[in-house]
């Protein structure tokens, strides 16, 4: 768990926002996804893709299902409801399983504004064209959806795609700072996380007190923010602010 | 000037010319000795305002459509309520009051102090009004005038003579005989002290006189030398000072202003401006240094509107009022959590200058320093702190402070920009009566 890294991300994302980039990516590991998972719950990120060095196609690009198809793919599920989870080939590789498992998962709370049904569900195959990469498309859909994106079989080609939001000509990220350093960890506990979360300094941490600033705290149940440790009375490493 | 011509012609008058000897053209006229055009005569203001005969016919109507005269049918109508008598008072009332004034002075006092009649004054009222002042020369008969001090005897006669007139104002019917109750005794032990405080404060206490009426006008207040005069409303400088609306000078430049604000007057005159930068500033040309000032200045309405503006010129008092009409011009509304401070800590660079302001709990106070104490007071904030960590420039300070007030986010806005629902709950809870 490199914080190095995450501190990167974090000047990275804010020079992406000051730039108002769309889509920007990051270099993959767990800790970075499920980070960006948290900041994707708490409305931060619009999208997180896992792709390879060329971003995913953007929504508005991509091939609309025609209302036939819409039909016909809510009639499939209706029938056989389990083609909406996706299906890891048997075949493959472990590693890729998991990471498509985590991409669908992902790519579901993406694209909930398009509302269909069927993006959401994708099962995994290797085509012979594109061997070093994993074609993502399921029975549901057709070529060009958005679930069809291209993940590099090597691990170091791939990178977390996500997609930046904006409200008002303001970027809604704007500042994310690390608050435990590579050399200095800090680990809170719940009342400390508490009484920060109450815009009080503890245990030399800043009280959360800009508005609308959260705070991403990495506990024995995944990287949570820093109100919901306080409500499940958990302690943990803090990780970053963002405001 | 040519030396042929007489200085005859040069001093005469153009009219004088046509018919001169020497035949001039006719539309010379009287020459002057220097090359500047001449000044024209002082513009003389009339002593009144000058109405155009069109504006004074539109006035005629207008009094005769909004304040008719009585038609026949009115004054049947007045004669069942009133009596003659009544009705020719009334009348004599309306004619003595010009309805041309009415219109262009008139306005119904709303102040406590108002005259609980509708009058025009004419005639002095006995409790209300002071008594006429009279003069000591022409009122009192004629006689020998001759105050002097009063000794120790004619000093006490005058004060028991003046204590029991007061008495006798007091109890018409004479002081109360029999047994007193302890009430009545004190009343009448009260009655008696004052009237004699008031016997011996009298001046014919003091003084005395063989002349009677001369004694009596000493405690006439009407002879009274300190009694101010009646206002006199017909006075020229009443008349000078007082102006129509429509009348007043009005500044070009705050005229546009109002104009581009879509405001009124009364509405410019509860913005509070203050200058808090004043410097000078050289600019180098090849002609040389031109110095102007540069003036700084703020505006706000201590209530949420905050203005900055800047202003330059060689003149010190046109540079001021630029200032002052920028910051106006400026201004920007602050949002303030429940009317005293801040959403949050606000944070703002401008060059060097960082500024740093924080949100505090109810009755903090402004603990900030003085230009950020300046521009919080403008926007109506009351609890403030606050930190300028790095270079403290009076101008980056107030821009940055002003920048960072005014340009802050809502926490409504971050939520939505989130996707989020956000609701204020104690809107719920206390029924709404939250800022």
């Amino acid at each position: 768990m490199s914080l190095v890294n995450l501190a990167h991300v974090c000047s990275h994302l804010q020079n992406a926002s000051k730039a108002r980039l769309a889509v920007t990516s990051i270099p993959v590991s767990k800790l970075h996804v499920k980070l960006m998972l948290g900041l994707q719950r708490e409305g931060f990120l619009s999208s997180l893709t896992l792709g390879g060095p060329t971003p995913p196609k953007p929504f508005l690009l991509q091939a609309q299902p025609s209302p036939e198809h819409l039909d016909n793919m809510a009639d499939l599920l209706r029938e056989q409801p389990w083609l909406a989870y996706p299906v890891a080939d048997r075949k493959q590789p472990r590693a890729v399983r998991a990471l498509l498992q985590m991409q669908t998962t992902t790519n579901g709370g993406a694209d909930e504004a398009a509302g269909e049904p069927g993006a959401e569900s994708t099962t995994t195959k290797i085509s012979a064209s594109q061997l070093p990469s994993i074609n993502t498309s399921s029975p549901l859909t057709r070529p060009g959806d958005a679930s069809e994106v291209h993940v590099p079989l090597n691990p170091a080609k791939r990178r977390l795609w996500l997609g930046l939001k904006y409200y008002q000509n303001e970027p809604v990220l704007k500042h994310m700072k690390l608050v435990s350093k590579p050399t200095r960890r800090i680990w809170l506990t719940s009342e400390d996380l508490g009484k920060i979360t109450r815009t009080r300094e503890s245990a030399f941490v800043k009280g959360l007190t800009h508005p609308g600033e959260c705070m991403f705290v990495t506990t024995d149940r995944g990287i949570l923010e820093a109100r919901e440790c306080v409500e499940r009375r958990i302690g943990g490493m803090a990780l970053c602010r963002v405001w | 000037m040519s030396a042929c011509r007489s200085a005859r012609c040069l001093l005469s008058k153009a009219t004088a010319a046509a018919g001169s000897p020497l035949g001039l053209s006719k539309g010379t006229s009287k020459r002057t000795f220097h090359s500047s055009s001449p000044r024209p005569a002082r513009k003389r203001r009339p002593h009144y305002p000058s109405i155009k005969a069109s504006d004074l016919k539109i006035l005629n109507e207008d009094a005769q459509t909004l304040l008719p005269k009585y038609s026949d049918a009115e004054t049947q109508l007045l004669s069942n309520r009133y009596t003659p008598s009544q009705l020719a008072a009334i009348k004599a009332a309306e004619s003595v009051i010009d309805p041309r004034d009415v219109l262009l002075q008139g306005s119904q006092r709303t102040d406590p102090w108002r005259l609980p009649y509708h009058s025009d004054l004419i005639e002095v009222d006995k409790i209300i009004d002071h008594a006429e002042k009279l003069d000591v020369r022409d009122t009192i008969p004629q006689g020998k005038k001759n105050v002097r001090l009063a000794n120790a005897v004619e000093r006490d006669a005058a004060i028991s003579k003046i204590a029991t007139e007061n008495l006798a104002k007091l109890y018409p019917g004479g002081l109360p005989d029999g047994q007193l109750t302890p009430k009545q005794q004190d009343e009448l032990e009260q009655a008696v002290e004052g009237a004699m405080m008031q016997a011996s404060l009298d001046p014919r206490a003091i003084y005395t006189s063989n002349n009677k009426a001369e004694l009596a006008a000493l405690a006439d207040p009407r002879y009274s030398v300190v009694l101010p005069d009646l206002p006199r409303l017909d006075s020229r400088l009443a008349k000078a000072t007082r102006r129509l609306s429509s009348e007043e000078q009005e500044d070009p430049r705050q005229k546009r202003m109002l104009q581009y604000l879509g405001w009124d007057k009364s509405k410019l005159r509860q913005i509070r401006t203050k200058t808090l930068v004043v410097h000078g500033v050289v600019n180098q040309t090849r002609m040389g240094k031109i110095r102007s000032m540069y003036y700084l200045t703020i505006a706000g309405n201590g209530d949420g509107l905050l203005g900055v503006g800047e202003g330059k010129s060689v003149e010190p008092e046109e540079g001021r009022k630029q200032s002052v009409m920028a910051a106006i011009r400026n201004m920007r509304p602050v949002p303030r959590y429940e009317n005293r401070t801040i959403y949050g800590t606000l944070e703002k660079k401008i060059g060097a200058t960082k500024v740093l302001l924080y949100s505090r709990p109810p009755g903090f106070g402004l603990r900030v320093q003085h230009l950020i104490f300046e521009l919080a007071r403008a926007a109506g904030l009351q609890d403030l702190s606050a930190k300028t960590p790095r270079s403290r420039n009076k101008m980056n300070v107030i821009k940055a402070t002003w920048e960072a007030l005014t340009s802050q986010k809502l926490p409504d806005e971050i939520a939505r920009g989130r996707g989020k629902k956000l609701v204020d709950v104690r809107k719920v809870y206390y029924g709404g009566s939250v800022h």
